[in-house]
Protein backbone atom coordinates (compact mmCIF):
# COMPACT_ATOMS: atom_id res chain seq x y z
CA UNK A 1 0.00 0.00 0.00
CA UNK A 2 1.32 3.55 -0.88
CA UNK A 3 1.46 6.13 1.64
CA UNK A 4 -0.52 9.08 0.41
CA UNK A 5 -0.93 12.28 2.66
CA UNK A 6 -4.20 13.90 3.14
CA UNK A 7 -3.53 17.07 1.26
CA UNK A 8 -3.00 14.46 -2.15
CA UNK A 9 -6.19 12.74 -0.92
CA UNK A 10 -8.01 15.86 -1.03
CA UNK A 11 -6.63 17.55 -4.31
CA UNK A 12 -7.52 14.15 -5.92
CA UNK A 13 -11.29 14.35 -4.94
CA UNK A 14 -11.54 17.85 -6.04
CA UNK A 15 -9.61 17.35 -9.30
CA UNK A 16 -11.62 14.17 -10.02
CA UNK A 17 -14.76 15.89 -8.72
CA UNK A 18 -14.16 18.74 -11.32
CA UNK A 19 -12.96 16.58 -14.11
CA UNK A 20 -16.35 14.86 -13.67
CA UNK A 21 -18.30 18.19 -13.67
CA UNK A 22 -16.43 18.90 -17.30
CA UNK A 23 -17.89 15.51 -18.76
CA UNK A 24 -21.29 15.92 -17.45
CA UNK A 25 -22.04 19.48 -17.59
CA UNK A 26 -22.41 19.38 -21.73
CA UNK A 27 -24.84 16.42 -21.11
CA UNK A 28 -27.18 17.48 -18.17
CA UNK A 29 -29.20 19.97 -20.70
CA UNK A 30 -29.75 16.87 -22.92
CA UNK A 31 -31.44 14.66 -20.84
CA UNK A 32 -33.30 17.87 -19.78
CA UNK A 33 -34.17 18.70 -23.25
CA UNK A 34 -35.52 15.18 -23.74
CA UNK A 35 -38.63 15.54 -20.78
CA UNK A 36 -39.41 19.06 -22.33
CA UNK A 37 -42.58 19.62 -24.48
CA UNK A 38 -42.42 21.70 -27.44
CA UNK A 39 -44.04 24.48 -25.75
CA UNK A 40 -41.44 24.31 -22.78
CA UNK A 41 -38.77 24.40 -25.45
CA UNK A 42 -39.33 27.83 -26.35
CA UNK A 43 -40.02 29.45 -22.99
CA UNK A 44 -37.49 28.15 -20.66
CA UNK A 45 -33.86 27.98 -21.03
CA UNK A 46 -31.51 24.83 -21.70
CA UNK A 47 -30.72 24.90 -18.26
CA UNK A 48 -33.92 24.84 -16.23
CA UNK A 49 -35.07 21.38 -15.96
CA UNK A 50 -38.22 19.83 -17.39
CA UNK A 51 -41.84 20.61 -15.67
CA UNK A 52 -42.53 16.71 -16.04
CA UNK A 53 -39.77 13.96 -15.34
CA UNK A 54 -42.26 11.28 -16.52
CA UNK A 55 -42.95 13.18 -19.78
CA UNK A 56 -42.09 10.18 -22.19
CA UNK A 57 -43.49 11.53 -25.48
CA UNK A 58 -40.39 12.47 -27.23
CA UNK A 59 -39.01 9.32 -27.27
CA UNK A 60 -42.50 7.73 -28.51
CA UNK A 61 -42.01 9.82 -31.39
CA UNK A 62 -38.28 9.33 -31.99
CA UNK A 63 -38.76 5.53 -31.98
CA UNK A 64 -41.37 5.62 -34.76
CA UNK A 65 -40.49 8.70 -36.98
CA UNK A 66 -36.51 7.76 -36.52
CA UNK A 67 -37.15 4.43 -37.40
CA UNK A 68 -34.66 3.51 -34.88
CA UNK A 69 -35.98 -0.01 -33.70
CA UNK A 70 -35.18 -0.96 -37.25
CA UNK A 71 -31.74 1.16 -37.71
CA UNK A 72 -31.33 -1.18 -34.43
CA UNK A 73 -31.56 -4.58 -36.00
CA UNK A 74 -29.65 -3.72 -39.13
CA UNK A 75 -26.74 -2.51 -36.46
CA UNK A 76 -26.93 -5.46 -35.09
CA UNK A 77 -26.92 -7.52 -37.91
CA UNK A 78 -23.86 -5.68 -38.94
CA UNK A 79 -22.00 -6.28 -36.16
CA UNK A 80 -22.42 -9.73 -34.59
CA UNK A 81 -21.91 -10.93 -38.40
CA UNK A 82 -18.57 -9.02 -39.34
CA UNK A 83 -17.38 -9.00 -35.51
CA UNK A 84 -17.58 -12.88 -35.92
CA UNK A 85 -15.45 -12.80 -39.28
CA UNK A 86 -13.27 -10.41 -38.57
CA UNK A 87 -12.51 -11.75 -35.03
CA UNK A 88 -11.78 -15.57 -36.76
CA UNK A 89 -9.81 -14.15 -38.99
CA UNK A 90 -7.66 -12.69 -36.61
CA UNK A 91 -7.29 -15.51 -34.86
CA UNK A 92 -6.53 -17.47 -37.65
CA UNK A 93 -4.12 -15.32 -39.27
CA UNK A 94 -2.06 -14.69 -35.71
CA UNK A 95 -2.17 -18.55 -35.09
CA UNK A 96 -0.64 -19.37 -38.58
CA UNK A 97 2.25 -16.49 -38.22
CA UNK A 98 3.04 -17.43 -34.64
CA UNK A 99 3.63 -21.13 -35.44
CA UNK A 100 4.68 -21.68 -39.15
CA UNK A 101 7.64 -21.32 -41.35
CA UNK A 102 6.45 -20.42 -44.69
CA UNK A 103 8.06 -18.49 -47.75
CA UNK A 104 6.40 -15.30 -47.35
CA UNK A 105 5.81 -15.07 -43.69
CA UNK A 106 7.91 -11.95 -43.78
CA UNK A 107 6.00 -10.41 -46.67
CA UNK A 108 2.43 -11.02 -44.81
CA UNK A 109 3.38 -9.81 -42.02
CA UNK A 110 4.73 -7.15 -43.24
CA UNK A 111 1.93 -6.31 -45.59
CA UNK A 112 -0.44 -6.29 -42.59
CA UNK A 113 2.28 -3.82 -40.54
CA UNK A 114 2.15 -1.18 -43.09
CA UNK A 115 -1.85 -1.10 -43.44
CA UNK A 116 -1.36 1.25 -39.92
CA UNK A 117 0.06 3.77 -42.30
CA UNK A 118 -3.06 3.57 -44.33
CA UNK A 119 -5.40 5.94 -43.06
CA UNK A 120 -8.98 4.46 -44.18
CA UNK A 121 -10.38 7.94 -45.33
CA UNK A 122 -7.51 7.78 -48.05
CA UNK A 123 -8.64 4.16 -49.42
CA UNK A 124 -12.40 5.00 -50.01
CA UNK A 125 -12.45 7.32 -52.75
CA UNK A 126 -11.66 4.04 -55.11
CA UNK A 127 -13.41 2.25 -52.47
CA UNK A 128 -16.59 3.50 -53.37
CA UNK A 129 -16.24 3.30 -56.87
CA UNK A 130 -15.54 -0.35 -56.55
CA UNK A 131 -18.52 -0.83 -54.42
CA UNK A 132 -20.61 1.08 -56.71
CA UNK A 133 -19.49 -1.43 -59.87
CA UNK A 134 -20.60 -4.31 -58.00
CA UNK A 135 -23.70 -2.80 -56.88
CA UNK A 136 -23.12 -3.24 -53.02
CA UNK A 137 -23.91 0.62 -52.30
CA UNK A 138 -26.65 1.04 -50.10
CA UNK A 139 -26.79 -2.40 -49.46
CA UNK A 140 -25.41 -3.44 -45.56
CA UNK A 141 -22.77 -5.73 -47.30
CA UNK A 142 -20.88 -3.16 -48.77
CA UNK A 143 -20.03 -2.43 -44.74
CA UNK A 144 -20.31 -5.58 -43.43
CA UNK A 145 -17.32 -6.66 -45.75
CA UNK A 146 -15.44 -3.44 -45.00
CA UNK A 147 -15.84 -4.34 -41.49
CA UNK A 148 -14.51 -7.68 -41.84
CA UNK A 149 -10.84 -7.37 -42.34
CA UNK A 150 -8.22 -8.16 -40.25
CA UNK A 151 -6.29 -5.39 -38.30
CA UNK A 152 -2.92 -5.14 -37.01
CA UNK A 153 -3.55 -4.12 -33.63
CA UNK A 154 -5.85 -7.47 -33.10
CA UNK A 155 -2.91 -9.25 -34.45
CA UNK A 156 -0.97 -7.73 -32.24
CA UNK A 157 -2.88 -8.76 -29.48
CA UNK A 158 -3.18 -12.88 -30.96
CA UNK A 159 0.52 -12.50 -31.12
CA UNK A 160 1.42 -11.37 -27.97
CA UNK A 161 -1.43 -13.79 -26.74
CA UNK A 162 0.06 -16.72 -28.40
CA UNK A 163 3.55 -16.03 -26.89
CA UNK A 164 2.23 -17.52 -23.39
CA UNK A 165 0.66 -20.81 -25.14
CA UNK A 166 3.20 -23.33 -25.26
CA UNK A 167 4.08 -24.88 -28.53
CA UNK A 168 4.23 -28.25 -26.83
CA UNK A 169 0.80 -28.14 -26.76
CA UNK A 170 0.78 -27.96 -30.70
CA UNK A 171 3.15 -30.66 -30.92
CA UNK A 172 1.65 -33.22 -28.76
CA UNK A 173 -1.39 -33.07 -30.18
CA UNK A 174 0.41 -33.27 -34.19
CA UNK A 175 2.29 -36.54 -32.79
CA UNK A 176 -0.84 -38.11 -31.51
CA UNK A 177 -2.02 -37.90 -35.25
CA UNK A 178 -4.15 -35.21 -35.07
CA UNK A 179 -4.76 -32.37 -38.10
CA UNK A 180 -3.63 -29.03 -38.37
CA UNK A 181 -7.27 -27.97 -38.24
CA UNK A 182 -8.27 -29.83 -35.54
CA UNK A 183 -5.61 -28.65 -33.57
CA UNK A 184 -5.92 -24.77 -34.39
CA UNK A 185 -10.20 -25.18 -33.41
CA UNK A 186 -9.85 -28.04 -30.93
CA UNK A 187 -6.80 -27.44 -29.03
CA UNK A 188 -5.32 -23.55 -29.52
CA UNK A 189 -8.52 -21.43 -30.19
CA UNK A 190 -10.27 -21.86 -26.87
CA UNK A 191 -7.12 -21.01 -25.38
CA UNK A 192 -6.98 -17.42 -27.79
CA UNK A 193 -10.31 -16.57 -25.82
CA UNK A 194 -8.66 -13.60 -23.48
CA UNK A 195 -7.69 -12.24 -26.84
CA UNK A 196 -11.11 -12.52 -28.38
CA UNK A 197 -12.85 -10.90 -25.71
CA UNK A 198 -10.16 -7.51 -25.65
CA UNK A 199 -10.75 -7.93 -29.38
CA UNK A 200 -14.68 -7.40 -29.61
CA UNK A 201 -14.77 -4.61 -27.25
CA UNK A 202 -12.32 -2.73 -28.93
CA UNK A 203 -13.96 -3.39 -32.07
CA UNK A 204 -17.64 -3.23 -30.45
CA UNK A 205 -17.23 0.05 -29.25
CA UNK A 206 -15.40 1.53 -32.55
CA UNK A 207 -17.88 -0.55 -35.15
CA UNK A 208 -21.19 0.79 -33.17
CA UNK A 209 -19.91 4.36 -32.90
CA UNK A 210 -18.15 4.57 -36.77
CA UNK A 211 -19.72 7.10 -38.65
CA UNK A 212 -17.76 7.10 -41.63
CA UNK A 213 -17.91 4.28 -43.65
CA UNK A 214 -21.92 3.97 -43.02
CA UNK A 215 -22.35 7.63 -43.89
CA UNK A 216 -20.47 6.49 -47.25
CA UNK A 217 -22.25 3.50 -48.35
CA UNK A 218 -26.07 3.93 -46.36
CA UNK A 219 -27.87 6.50 -47.76
CA UNK A 220 -31.19 5.46 -48.02
CA UNK A 221 -33.32 2.85 -46.55
CA UNK A 222 -30.94 0.39 -44.76
CA UNK A 223 -29.76 2.72 -41.92
CA UNK A 224 -27.49 2.10 -38.90
CA UNK A 225 -28.20 2.89 -35.94
CA UNK A 226 -25.50 5.90 -35.88
CA UNK A 227 -26.91 7.48 -39.64
CA UNK A 228 -30.58 6.94 -38.42
CA UNK A 229 -29.56 9.32 -35.61
CA UNK A 230 -27.71 11.85 -38.04
CA UNK A 231 -30.59 11.84 -40.62
CA UNK A 232 -32.97 12.57 -38.07
CA UNK A 233 -30.93 15.20 -36.91
CA UNK A 234 -29.72 16.84 -40.26
CA UNK A 235 -33.72 17.59 -41.18
CA UNK A 236 -34.20 20.92 -40.14
CA UNK A 237 -37.61 19.87 -39.36
CA UNK A 238 -37.07 17.95 -36.06
CA UNK A 239 -37.11 19.90 -32.83
CA UNK A 240 -34.17 19.39 -30.21
CA UNK A 241 -36.31 17.72 -27.94
CA UNK A 242 -37.20 15.25 -30.18
CA UNK A 243 -33.49 14.94 -31.20
CA UNK A 244 -32.57 14.39 -27.28
CA UNK A 245 -34.51 11.37 -26.61
CA UNK A 246 -33.11 9.83 -29.29
CA UNK A 247 -29.62 10.52 -28.41
CA UNK A 248 -30.40 9.18 -24.69
CA UNK A 249 -32.30 6.13 -26.49
CA UNK A 250 -28.82 5.62 -28.75
CA UNK A 251 -26.73 5.85 -25.82
CA UNK A 252 -28.45 2.38 -23.86
CA UNK A 253 -27.22 -0.20 -25.33
CA UNK A 254 -23.85 2.18 -24.89
CA UNK A 255 -24.32 2.04 -20.80
CA UNK A 256 -25.59 -1.46 -20.97
CA UNK A 257 -22.67 -2.93 -22.28
CA UNK A 258 -20.56 -0.76 -20.63
CA UNK A 259 -21.99 -1.85 -17.33
CA UNK A 260 -22.01 -5.47 -18.18
CA UNK A 261 -18.39 -5.45 -19.43
CA UNK A 262 -16.61 -2.80 -17.61
CA UNK A 263 -14.01 -5.05 -16.01
CA UNK A 264 -12.69 -5.70 -19.55
CA UNK A 265 -13.34 -2.43 -20.67
CA UNK A 266 -10.44 -0.51 -19.15
CA UNK A 267 -7.90 -3.27 -19.89
CA UNK A 268 -8.90 -4.10 -23.11
CA UNK A 269 -9.05 -0.63 -24.82
CA UNK A 270 -5.34 -0.09 -22.93
CA UNK A 271 -4.08 -3.41 -24.47
CA UNK A 272 -5.50 -2.62 -27.75
CA UNK A 273 -3.86 0.76 -27.56
CA UNK A 274 -0.57 0.54 -25.94
CA UNK A 275 0.05 -2.55 -28.55
CA UNK A 276 0.15 0.42 -31.45
CA UNK B 1 7.62 -35.99 -45.18
CA UNK B 2 6.63 -34.72 -48.69
CA UNK B 3 2.66 -35.53 -47.95
CA UNK B 4 2.79 -33.61 -44.57
CA UNK B 5 4.61 -30.52 -46.12
CA UNK B 6 1.86 -30.20 -48.48
CA UNK B 7 -0.79 -30.76 -46.37
CA UNK B 8 0.81 -28.01 -43.94
CA UNK B 9 1.16 -25.07 -47.04
CA UNK B 10 -2.43 -25.74 -47.99
CA UNK B 11 -3.37 -25.66 -44.15
CA UNK B 12 -1.57 -22.11 -44.21
CA UNK B 13 -3.14 -20.99 -47.30
CA UNK B 14 -6.51 -21.40 -46.44
CA UNK B 15 -5.93 -19.53 -43.41
CA UNK B 16 -4.20 -16.67 -44.80
CA UNK B 17 -5.94 -16.39 -48.12
CA UNK B 18 -9.40 -14.43 -47.08
CA UNK B 19 -7.26 -11.97 -44.98
CA UNK B 20 -4.48 -11.17 -47.26
CA UNK B 21 -7.29 -10.64 -50.63
CA UNK B 22 -9.38 -8.08 -48.10
CA UNK B 23 -5.61 -6.65 -46.91
CA UNK B 24 -4.91 -6.15 -50.79
CA UNK B 25 -8.21 -5.03 -52.37
CA UNK B 26 -8.86 -2.68 -49.86
CA UNK B 27 -6.16 -1.08 -48.74
CA UNK B 28 -3.12 -1.59 -51.15
CA UNK B 29 -5.23 -1.54 -54.55
CA UNK B 30 -6.81 1.77 -53.48
CA UNK B 31 -3.73 3.66 -52.41
CA UNK B 32 -2.01 2.52 -55.63
CA UNK B 33 -5.18 3.25 -57.41
CA UNK B 34 -5.28 6.84 -55.78
CA UNK B 35 -1.90 7.70 -56.93
CA UNK B 36 -2.98 7.11 -60.59
CA UNK B 37 -6.42 8.44 -60.45
CA UNK B 38 -4.74 11.44 -58.69
CA UNK B 39 -2.84 12.54 -62.00
CA UNK B 40 -6.13 12.55 -64.03
CA UNK B 41 -9.26 14.24 -64.65
CA UNK B 42 -11.54 11.07 -63.80
CA UNK B 43 -14.96 11.45 -62.81
CA UNK B 44 -16.02 7.89 -61.49
CA UNK B 45 -16.91 6.63 -65.07
CA UNK B 46 -15.91 7.62 -68.58
CA UNK B 47 -12.97 8.16 -69.55
CA UNK B 48 -9.73 9.22 -67.72
CA UNK B 49 -7.42 11.73 -69.14
CA UNK B 50 -4.01 12.41 -67.76
CA UNK B 51 -3.65 15.71 -66.57
CA UNK B 52 -0.09 16.23 -64.73
CA UNK B 53 -0.10 17.54 -61.75
CA UNK B 54 -3.08 19.82 -62.13
CA UNK B 55 -4.94 18.66 -59.00
CA UNK B 56 -2.07 19.09 -57.19
CA UNK B 57 -1.51 22.32 -58.21
CA UNK B 58 -4.91 23.28 -57.17
CA UNK B 59 -4.57 22.12 -53.81
CA UNK B 60 -1.31 23.94 -52.98
CA UNK B 61 -2.28 27.18 -54.74
CA UNK B 62 -6.01 27.53 -53.96
CA UNK B 63 -6.40 29.82 -51.10
CA UNK B 64 -10.01 27.78 -49.83
CA UNK B 65 -7.69 24.20 -49.48
CA UNK B 66 -4.81 25.82 -47.48
CA UNK B 67 -6.83 27.32 -45.12
CA UNK B 68 -8.21 23.33 -44.72
CA UNK B 69 -5.18 22.43 -43.47
CA UNK B 70 -4.90 25.63 -41.39
CA UNK B 71 -8.19 24.44 -39.71
CA UNK B 72 -6.75 20.89 -38.59
CA UNK B 73 -4.08 23.00 -36.91
CA UNK B 74 -6.85 24.26 -34.34
CA UNK B 75 -7.36 20.39 -33.44
CA UNK B 76 -3.81 19.65 -32.72
CA UNK B 77 -3.33 22.94 -30.69
CA UNK B 78 -6.58 21.45 -28.36
CA UNK B 79 -4.56 17.70 -28.47
CA UNK B 80 -2.25 19.62 -25.63
CA UNK B 81 -4.86 20.63 -22.94
CA UNK B 82 -6.03 17.07 -24.28
CA UNK B 83 -3.13 15.21 -23.41
CA UNK B 84 -2.39 16.99 -20.32
CA UNK B 85 -5.65 16.21 -18.80
CA UNK B 86 -5.64 12.80 -19.46
CA UNK B 87 -1.95 12.78 -18.04
CA UNK B 88 -2.52 13.78 -14.94
CA UNK B 89 -6.38 12.52 -14.79
CA UNK B 90 -4.51 8.60 -15.26
CA UNK B 91 -2.12 9.77 -12.24
CA UNK B 92 -4.74 10.83 -9.64
CA UNK B 93 -6.90 6.93 -10.76
CA UNK B 94 -4.06 5.56 -10.11
CA UNK B 95 -4.86 4.18 -6.71
CA UNK B 96 -7.60 2.67 -4.48
CA UNK B 97 -9.52 4.80 -2.96
CA UNK B 98 -13.56 5.42 -2.10
CA UNK B 99 -15.81 6.03 -5.40
CA UNK B 100 -12.97 5.16 -8.01
CA UNK B 101 -15.16 2.81 -10.05
CA UNK B 102 -18.00 5.95 -9.98
CA UNK B 103 -15.62 8.25 -11.33
CA UNK B 104 -14.03 5.48 -13.61
CA UNK B 105 -17.38 5.35 -14.87
CA UNK B 106 -17.55 8.96 -15.20
CA UNK B 107 -14.80 9.76 -16.97
CA UNK B 108 -14.80 7.50 -19.97
CA UNK B 109 -18.08 8.17 -20.82
CA UNK B 110 -17.06 10.73 -23.92
CA UNK B 111 -15.28 7.36 -25.32
CA UNK B 112 -18.02 5.57 -25.76
CA UNK B 113 -19.96 8.48 -27.60
CA UNK B 114 -20.50 8.01 -31.40
CA UNK B 115 -19.58 11.65 -33.20
CA UNK B 116 -23.85 12.07 -33.98
CA UNK B 117 -24.42 12.22 -30.11
CA UNK B 118 -21.20 13.98 -29.35
CA UNK B 119 -22.09 16.45 -31.93
CA UNK B 120 -25.46 17.09 -30.79
CA UNK B 121 -24.50 17.73 -27.53
CA UNK B 122 -22.48 20.13 -28.41
CA UNK B 123 -25.12 22.07 -31.11
CA UNK B 124 -26.85 22.30 -27.75
CA UNK B 125 -23.84 23.35 -25.93
CA UNK B 126 -22.85 26.54 -28.37
CA UNK B 127 -25.61 27.24 -30.17
CA UNK B 128 -26.94 31.33 -29.18
CA UNK B 129 -29.75 30.26 -26.92
CA UNK B 130 -27.54 27.18 -25.38
CA UNK B 131 -25.50 26.48 -22.50
CA UNK B 132 -22.67 27.57 -22.86
CA UNK B 133 -24.32 31.46 -23.15
CA UNK B 134 -26.76 30.66 -20.67
CA UNK B 135 -24.10 29.32 -17.79
CA UNK B 136 -22.44 32.24 -18.92
CA UNK B 137 -25.04 34.62 -18.04
CA UNK B 138 -25.74 33.09 -14.99
CA UNK B 139 -22.61 34.19 -13.87
CA UNK B 140 -22.78 37.96 -15.14
CA UNK B 141 -20.15 37.57 -17.24
CA UNK B 142 -22.47 38.55 -20.22
CA UNK B 143 -19.60 40.01 -21.89
CA UNK B 144 -17.97 36.61 -22.97
CA UNK B 145 -21.26 35.18 -24.42
CA UNK B 146 -20.28 34.60 -28.18
CA UNK B 147 -22.62 33.42 -31.10
CA UNK B 148 -19.92 30.09 -30.77
CA UNK B 149 -20.74 28.91 -33.94
CA UNK B 150 -21.14 31.26 -36.22
CA UNK B 151 -18.28 33.77 -35.40
CA UNK B 152 -16.22 33.00 -38.42
CA UNK B 153 -13.41 34.03 -36.08
CA UNK B 154 -13.75 31.47 -33.20
CA UNK B 155 -16.22 28.93 -35.14
CA UNK B 156 -12.80 26.74 -35.55
CA UNK B 157 -11.30 26.81 -32.29
CA UNK B 158 -14.99 26.35 -30.66
CA UNK B 159 -15.23 23.31 -32.36
CA UNK B 160 -11.95 22.24 -32.20
CA UNK B 161 -12.01 22.38 -28.20
CA UNK B 162 -14.75 19.63 -28.38
CA UNK B 163 -12.26 17.09 -29.18
CA UNK B 164 -11.01 17.54 -26.19
CA UNK B 165 -14.01 16.51 -24.21
CA UNK B 166 -14.67 13.54 -26.78
CA UNK B 167 -10.92 12.27 -27.05
CA UNK B 168 -9.08 12.80 -23.63
CA UNK B 169 -10.94 9.30 -21.94
CA UNK B 170 -8.31 7.24 -24.72
CA UNK B 171 -5.43 9.06 -23.95
CA UNK B 172 -6.65 8.77 -20.42
CA UNK B 173 -6.92 4.91 -20.88
CA UNK B 174 -3.83 4.47 -22.68
CA UNK B 175 -1.94 6.29 -19.99
CA UNK B 176 -3.36 5.02 -16.93
CA UNK B 177 -2.77 1.52 -18.32
CA UNK B 178 1.01 2.45 -18.78
CA UNK B 179 1.04 3.76 -15.29
CA UNK B 180 -0.36 0.27 -13.76
CA UNK B 181 2.13 -1.85 -14.97
CA UNK B 182 4.95 0.33 -12.83
CA UNK B 183 6.16 -1.55 -10.07
CA UNK B 184 4.91 -0.16 -6.80
CA UNK B 185 7.78 -0.82 -5.10
CA UNK B 186 9.38 2.49 -6.93
CA UNK B 187 6.88 4.60 -5.27
CA UNK B 188 7.29 3.12 -2.21
CA UNK B 189 11.03 3.54 -2.16
CA UNK B 190 10.25 7.56 -3.32
CA UNK B 191 7.93 7.83 -0.07
CA UNK B 192 10.86 6.42 2.21
CA UNK B 193 13.25 9.03 0.55
CA UNK B 194 10.57 11.63 1.54
CA UNK B 195 9.71 12.58 -2.31
CA UNK B 196 6.61 15.02 -2.94
CA UNK B 197 3.59 14.25 -5.34
CA UNK B 198 5.25 15.95 -8.08
CA UNK B 199 8.59 14.29 -7.85
CA UNK B 200 7.08 11.08 -7.99
CA UNK B 201 5.53 12.33 -11.00
CA UNK B 202 8.54 13.98 -13.04
CA UNK B 203 11.15 11.22 -11.72
CA UNK B 204 9.46 8.09 -11.64
CA UNK B 205 5.65 8.49 -14.22
CA UNK B 206 6.92 10.01 -16.83
CA UNK B 207 10.31 8.49 -17.75
CA UNK B 208 8.38 5.22 -17.03
CA UNK B 209 5.33 6.15 -19.89
CA UNK B 210 7.53 7.78 -22.03
CA UNK B 211 6.82 5.44 -24.82
CA UNK B 212 3.16 5.55 -24.06
CA UNK B 213 3.16 9.46 -24.08
CA UNK B 214 5.15 9.32 -27.60
CA UNK B 215 2.60 7.55 -29.39
CA UNK B 216 -0.56 9.63 -28.14
CA UNK B 217 1.48 12.55 -29.32
CA UNK B 218 1.98 10.96 -32.54
CA UNK B 219 -1.78 9.32 -32.36
CA UNK B 220 -2.89 13.68 -31.78
CA UNK B 221 -1.49 14.71 -34.68
CA UNK B 222 -1.92 12.25 -37.08
CA UNK B 223 -5.64 12.55 -35.88
CA UNK B 224 -6.05 15.66 -36.73
CA UNK B 225 -5.12 16.19 -39.70
CA UNK B 226 -7.87 13.13 -40.50
CA UNK B 227 -10.44 15.29 -38.62
CA UNK B 228 -14.07 14.56 -40.01
CA UNK B 229 -17.44 13.88 -37.97
CA UNK B 230 -17.81 16.79 -35.63
CA UNK B 231 -17.41 19.47 -38.45
CA UNK B 232 -18.70 17.59 -40.78
CA UNK B 233 -22.27 16.36 -38.76
CA UNK B 234 -22.74 20.03 -36.81
CA UNK B 235 -21.55 22.37 -39.61
CA UNK B 236 -21.35 20.16 -42.88
CA UNK B 237 -17.76 22.05 -42.71
CA UNK B 238 -19.49 25.62 -44.08
CA UNK B 239 -18.39 28.61 -41.90
CA UNK B 240 -14.89 28.15 -42.36
CA UNK B 241 -14.49 24.70 -40.93
CA UNK B 242 -14.02 22.51 -44.07
CA UNK B 243 -11.03 20.15 -43.26
CA UNK B 244 -9.31 17.56 -45.69
CA UNK B 245 -11.52 14.49 -44.96
CA UNK B 246 -14.76 16.16 -45.68
CA UNK B 247 -12.82 17.44 -48.50
CA UNK B 248 -12.64 14.34 -50.24
CA UNK B 249 -16.09 13.34 -49.54
CA UNK B 250 -17.82 16.65 -51.05
CA UNK B 251 -15.37 16.61 -54.58
CA UNK B 252 -16.40 12.11 -54.19
CA UNK B 253 -19.91 13.48 -54.45
CA UNK B 254 -20.06 15.87 -57.05
CA UNK B 255 -17.82 12.95 -59.36
CA UNK B 256 -14.62 15.06 -58.86
CA UNK B 257 -12.78 11.44 -57.97
CA UNK B 258 -9.38 12.73 -59.55
CA UNK B 259 -9.14 15.76 -57.51
CA UNK B 260 -10.28 13.32 -54.12
CA UNK B 261 -7.58 11.14 -54.82
CA UNK B 262 -5.52 13.56 -54.73
CA UNK B 263 -6.34 14.91 -51.54
CA UNK B 264 -6.28 11.31 -50.19
CA UNK B 265 -2.60 10.98 -51.53
CA UNK B 266 -1.86 13.98 -49.52
CA UNK B 267 -3.63 13.13 -46.44
CA UNK B 268 -2.01 9.31 -46.64
CA UNK B 269 1.82 10.93 -47.07
CA UNK B 270 1.54 12.96 -44.13
CA UNK B 271 0.24 10.25 -41.94
CA UNK B 272 3.08 8.09 -43.15
CA UNK B 273 5.42 11.15 -42.64
CA UNK B 274 4.32 11.39 -38.73
CA UNK B 275 3.70 7.83 -38.28
CA UNK B 276 7.40 6.65 -39.96
CA UNK B 277 8.89 9.66 -37.74
CA UNK B 278 7.37 7.67 -34.56
CA UNK B 279 8.77 4.62 -35.89
CA UNK B 280 12.18 6.21 -36.14
CA UNK B 281 12.32 7.93 -32.70
CA UNK B 282 10.63 5.21 -30.93
CA UNK B 283 13.86 3.08 -31.95
CA UNK B 284 16.51 5.57 -31.35
CA UNK B 285 15.24 5.21 -27.48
Amino acid sequence: MIYESTLYKIVRYVFLVLASVFVLVPLVPLVFMAFKSGREMQETSVLTPPSNWLNFYNFGYAIEKGHLIKAFIITAIILVISLTIQILLTCMVSYVLHRFDFKLKKVVRTAFTLTMFIPVVATQTLIFRMMHAVKLVNTMWSVVILYSGVGIVGIYIMLNLLDNVTREIDEAAWIDGATFPYTFWNIVFPLMKPGCTTLLIIQGIALYNDFYIPNLYLNRDVQTFTIALYKFYGSMSTPFEIVSAAIIIGMIPILIVFIALQKYIYSGIAAGAVKM
Amino acid sequence: MKEKDRTKLIFIASFLILPVLHLIIFSYVPIIGNLIVSFTDWKGFGDMNFVGIRNYKRLFTNTEYISMFKNCLWYLLAAIPQLVFAFFLAVVINGKFRGLNIFKGILILPYLLNGVIVSTIFIIFFQNSGSLNAILEMLHLNGLQHKWLQDLKIVNPSIASISIWRYYGMNFIMFFGALQNIPTELYEAAVIDGCTKMQEIRYISIPFIKRVLFINIILSISGSIQVFEIPYIMLNGSNGTLTPVIQIQQSMYDNRVGFAAALSVLVFVIVMIVITAQRLLVKDD
